[in-house]
């Protein structure tokens, strides 16, 4: 099981890089005024139809069929965490367009892991693969974060 | 969350933006999958940014990957020399992260204790 939020984030984009997305948008809104944290990971990867999607939110299932040791846990993960934490969790996707996955917690929920070490997993993510642009956007009832990898590959 | 750490993303992953170039005497791949998160990739990969850093080595690239496949021994570091020649290390904990910096991709040495299984060894 993972510690922090931003774990979670890590191995759920980690999901669209290898549904060869060119962009990961991750947004986080953090709200004291609703009590309420909602994570997205939104990619334009390959996608899933139904049937896959419905086998992908069973426990204990992976693309990587022809491994012996494909485990398969981490959309079962976010979506533990996100329901022990009165939230909801929801993956959309649609075949050759991309994937949406969303949790929801209630943001003082004892159980609510924090978020961690954000740096960290972006740091991880825009190392991954050249080609994909990573973004993330953070906001909470003052305050707003943005940041997208392609503007710094510009500067560089 | 902190506002004042995110803004330092920025910066940070510029530097790391700029590790990524090609043509480099090593290249480190860290395996990042469900299990590999759950046992700390992520820390042992900001360990040896850090220490990449600090000890002002040049010629490295790090990037991450999906499973390198033997999930009981995550956190796992593959280090893959411009030559051809790769090392697995396995089971790497912040400490054998800083010895990897340290000692392979400082001195070309390899750490022995960490490598997964025989590496051939030209002496």
């Amino acid at each position: 099981m993972f510690e922090e939020l931003s774990q979670h984030i890590l191995d759920i984009a980690m999901n669209s890089l290898s549904a060869n997305a060119t962009k990961v948008q991750i947004s986080i809104l953090e709200s004291r005024r609703h009590d309420r944290l909602v994570l997205r990971v939104r990619d334009d990867g390959c996608g899933m139809d139904a049937a896959m999607l419905k086998r992908v939110l069973a426990n204990s299932w992976s693309s990587k069929t022809k491994r012996r040791k494909a485990i398969g846990l981490g959309l079962a993960f976010l979506r533990q965490t996100s329901e022990m934490c009165d939230g909801r969790f929801q993956v959309r996707s649609v075949p050759g367009r991309g994937t949406s996955v969303t949790a929801s917690m209630r943001l003082s929920h004892i159980d609510r892991p924090p978020l961690g070490d954000l740096n960290a997993t972006i740091l991880a993510l825009c190392s991954a693969d050249k080609k994909t642009d990573v973004q993330l956007n953070y906001r909470s009832d003052g305050e707003k974060f943005v940041f997208d990898s392609r503007d710094l590959a510009k500067k560089g | 969350m902190n506002l004042e750490q995110l803004k330092q993303l920025k910066e940070k992953a510029q530097k790391q933006i700029s590790l990524r170039e090609g043509g480099k005497k090593y290249r480190v791949v860290v395996g990042m999958s469900t299990s590999g998160v759950a046992a700390g990739a992520r820390e042992v990969m900001t360990m040896m940014l850090d220490e990449i850093e600090k000890q002002s080595i040049g010629s490295v690239e790090v990037c991450v990957t999906g499973e390198i496949g033997m999930v009981d021994a995550e956190p796992m570091v593959r280090v893959e020399e411009a030559g051809g020649e790769k090392t697995v290390y396995g089971k790497v904990n912040l400490e054998g992260a800083r010895k990897i910096v340290s000692q392979h991709l400082q001195k070309g040495k390899k750490v022995q204790e960490l490598a997964v299984g025989q590496t051939k060894d030209k002496e």
